[in-house]
C-alpha cells in the first residue's frame, strides 16, 4: 500500500522553501481589489504587476476564489498578453497550498478565459499533487493540457505524464469518445518524446485509440482541436510502429496488453463492420443522408480494415519470434522508468527552476521601481501644475 | 438665379458628429464575424450561410480558437489552410506567426489580424505580412512533432521560360522604331516572354503609381 501512496517527485522538488524565500511584497487584498475594481470601471488597464501581488497575497480559500474573478477581467483586458509567469506559477502553488486543486484544474481547463499557460516546471507540481491524492483522472485532465500545449519537453514532465496515463488505463475505466481521443493524442505525443520501449508502447496504444476514434466517427473528430496530423490512417501507423520495432535490432519492445488491445480492437472493428454491411442492404434508403455525409477517406479507411487485420497477424508474429514483446503490463514498465530515470532528471530541472525564480524576482523588482519612478513623476507633475494654477490666479 | 446656398452650420456639426459615433460604435471583428452554429446565420447582419460552407464550417474551426489556446498566442507555430491541402497537395504552404493583436473585448476572445511570414507553395515571402481570410473556417495548426516532415519539399525545376515574337503590327512598329532610333538590325529582336514575371497585385499597381510620380513630378 505504501508502494502506492508515494509520491513520484522527490521532497526538495516540490518544495516551497525557495518559493517562499522571495522577497514578500505585503498588500491588503481588499485595497487591492477595490483599486482594480475603480481601474476598471475607468478603462484603464491593470498593469501585471497587481495582478501579480493579488495572487501572491492570497491567504484563504476565499480569496482564492476572488484571485480567479480578477484574473477573468485581467485576461479580458488590454494587458492580457503580460500576464507573467510568476503569476501563473503562483497561483498553482497558492491553489495547491489552500486545497483547491479543482479550482486550479478548472482555470486551466479554461485556459483560453484565464489566461493560464504553466511552464513546465508548474505542470510538474500539479501533475504530482494530482497523483499524490491518486486522482488519476484529474492528473489525465492535467497531461491533456500539457498535450495541448506541446509542452513535453522535460523529461520530468513525460515521466509523470506516463505514470498518470499508465495508472488511469490499469484502472479499466469506461471511456467516452472524447476521451479516447484525449488519451490517445497525449500517449501518443508523450511516447513520440521517449525513445524507448515504454514510448513505443505508448505510441502503439496512442495510435491504437486515434485509430478507433477514427474508424468510429471519422478523421475531422480526430484532430479537430488538436495538435495532431489530419492525415488519414492512424492505425496504419500502429502498425508501422510495430514493423519499426521488429525491425530494429535494438533492445526496445512492445508492452503486451498494448499488442493485445490493438488485436482486440481489430477484431470488434471487423465484427463490427461485417455486421453492419450485411444488415446495411436492408437500410439503404435510410442511410443514404448518413453516408453523405461521411468523407472518402473515411470510406477508404473502412475498406483497408481486412488489411490491417492481416498485416498485424504477420507482424504479430514476427514480434513474438523476435523477443520483442514484453509480457509486464504498460503500468511496471513506466514503473521502472519512474524508478530509473526520475531522480537523476530531478537535478537540472530544479537548477533551471532556480534560475528561473532568480530572473522572475529580477523581473518583479524592477517593474516595482519603474512603478515608484512612474508614480513620483506624476506626483511632481501634479505639483507643478499645481503651482502653475496657484500662480495664474 | 439660383438663391445663394444658406451655410448650414448646426447641419454641418451634426454630420461631422454622427459620422464620429459611427466611427466610434462601429462593430468590432468579434461582433461581425459572430456567427449561430446551430442556424448558420450571422447575428449582426442575419444573414445565412451559403449552403456548401456549411460543412467546413463544421468541421474547421478559425484560426484565433486555435490561437487562443496556444502559449502566447501561438507565437512561433506553423499554420495551414485546409483550402491549400487541397489545392496544393505536393507543396507545402503554411503561415508562421510572429506578431498578434488581440480584441479584448469579446468573450471568446477573437482578435485582429497578425503579422506572418508566409511559405506559399514552397517559397518564403520576403517579409512579414498581415494574414487575410483569418475569420475562415479553414484553418489547421501543424503539430510541432510533425512540423519538420511538413516542411519538407523538393521544388521540381520550372522548365525555362519560353520567347515568342510579337504579333506583326507591334513588330512592325517596334522594327520600325528601333531603325529611327539608328540601332540596325543587328542587335536582337525584342520577343514576348510567356510567362508574366509580375504579379499584377495591388502593391505592383502602387509602386508603379509612386515610380512614375517621382518621374513626372506632382502637379503644380
Amino acid at each position: 500500500m505504501t508502494y502506492d501512496r508515494r509520491c513520484l517527485l522527490s521532497a526538495a522538488y516540490t518544495d516551497t522553501k525557495l518559493w517562499e524565500e522571495r522577497e514578500k511584497d505585503h498588500q491588503n487584498l481588499s485595497l487591492m481589489a477595490a483599486l482594480m475594481d475603480r481601474i476598471y470601471d475607468r478603462n484603464f488597464p491593470v498593469s501585471s504587476l497587481t495582478i501579480s501581488r493579488f495572487v501572491d497575497n492570497i491567504s484563504s480559500r476565499e480569496e482564492v476564489d476572488q484571485a480567479e474573478y480578477y484574473l477573468y477581467k485581467f485576461r479580458h483586458s488590454p494587458n492580457c498578453w503580460y500576464l507573467r509567469d510568476w503569476t501563473v506559477h503562483s497561483w498553482v502553488r497558492q491553489c495547491l497550498r489552500y486545497g483547491a486543486r479543482d479550482k486550479a484544474l478548472h482555470t486551466l481547463k479554461n485556459k483560453v478565459q484565464y489566461g493560464m499557460f504553466p511552464d513546465d516546471f508548474t505542470f510538474n507540481l500539479l501533475i504530482d499533487s494530482f497523483i499524490k491524492n491518486e486522482d488519476f483522472k484529474g492528473a489525465c485532465s492535467v497531461v491533456e493540457e500539457v498535450m495541448l500545449q506541446e509542452s513535453f519537453n522535460l523529461l520530468t514532465t513525460q515521466i509523470l505524464s506516463m505514470y498518470a496515463l499508465s495508472s488511469y488505463l490499469a484502472t479499466k475505466p469506461e471511456l467516452s469518445v472524447s476521451e479516447q481521443r484525449t488519451l490517445g493524442a497525449a500517449l501518443l505525443i508523450c511516447g513520440l518524446k521517449q525513445d524507448n520501449s515504454t514510448g513505443l508502447s505508448a505510441q502503439l496504444l496512442g495510435c491504437a485509440l486515434l485509430g478507433k476514434v477514427e474508424m468510429a466517427a471519422g478523421i475531422h473528430a480526430v484532430f479537430r482541436g488538436m495538435p495532431l496530423m489530419w492525415t488519414p490512417g492512424y492505425l496504419g501507423r500502429a502498425l508501422a510502429i510495430m514493423e519499426r520495432v521488429a525491425a530494429t535490432p535494438g533492445d526496445s519492445k512492445l508492452s503486451k496488453d498494448a499488442v493485445d488491445y490493438l488485436e482486440g480492437l481489430l477484431q470488434d472493428l471487423s465484427s463490427a463492420l461485417d455486421s453492419k454491411s450485411s444488415s446495411g442492404e436492408d437500410e439503404l434508403g435510410g442511410e443514404e443522408e448518413g453516408k453523405k455525409e461521411e468523407d472518402e477517406d473515411d470510406q477508404a479507411e473502412r475498406e483497408k480494415l481486412p488489411l490491417y487485420a492481416s498485416r498485424f497477424k504477420e507482424l504479430s508474429g514476427q514480434l513474438q519470434s523476435g523477443g520483442k514483446v514484453d509480457p509486464s503490463p504498460l503500468q511496471v514498465l513506466v514503473s521502472s522508468l519512474v524508478q530509473q530515470g526520475l531522480a537523476s532528471a530531478e537535478g537540472p530541472d530544479m537548477e533551471q527552476y532556480q534560475r528561473k525564480v532568480g530572473e522572475w524576482e529580477a523581473e518583479r523588482q524592477q517593474l516595482i521601481r519603474r512603478e515608484k519612478e512612474m508614480r513620483e513623476r506624476a506626483e511632481e507633475e501634479r505639483q507643478a501644475r499645481q503651482a502653475a494654477k496657484a500662480a495664474a490666479q | 438665379m439660383v438663391k445663394k446656398k444658406r451655410i448650414r452650420l448646426i447641419a454641418e456639426m451634426a454630420r461631422k458628429i454622427r459620422a464620429y459615433r459611427e466611427l466610434k460604435n462601429r462593430p468590432r471583428e468579434s461582433e461581425k464575424y459572430a456567427l449561430d452554429y446551430d442556424t448558420m446565420t450571422r447575428p449582426h447582419t442575419r444573414k445565412t450561410l451559403p449552403v456548401l460552407a456549411w460543412q467546413d464550417v463544421r468541421r474547421e474551426s478559425r484560426l484565433f480558437s486555435l490561437l487562443s489556446g496556444l502559449r502566447m498566442f501561438g507565437v512561433g507555430h506553423l499554420f495551414t489552410r485546409k483550402s491549400w491541402l487541397t489545392e496544393h497537395p505536393e507543396a507545402p504552404s503554411y503561415w508562421q506567426v510572429t506578431k498578434v493583436k488581440v480584441d479584448y473585448t469579446a468573450e471568446k476572445m477573437t482578435k485582429s489580424p497578425l503579422c506572418v511570414l508566409l511559405f506559399s507553395t514552397g517559397k518564403q515571402e520576403s517579409e512579414p505580412k498581415e494574414m487575410d481570410k483569418v475569420m475562415y473556417h479553414d484553418w489547421r495548426l501543424v503539430p510541432k512533432h510533425e512540423e519538420e516532415q511538413f516542411k519538407l519539399y523538393n521544388p521540381v525545376p520550372e522548365p525555362p521560360i519560353r520567347y515568342v515574337s510579337y504579333p506583326p503590327l507591334l513588330r512592325a512598329m517596334l522594327l520600325a522604331q528601333r531603325q529611327k532610333d539608328e540601332l540596325g538590325s543587328a542587335a536582337e529582336e525584342p520577343t514576348l516572354p510567356l510567362k508574366r514575371d509580375v504579379l499584377l497585385s495591388k502593391e505592383y499597381f502602387r509602386s508603379q503609381e509612386k515610380k512614375r510620380e517621382r518621374q513626372e513630378g506632382t502637379a503644380v
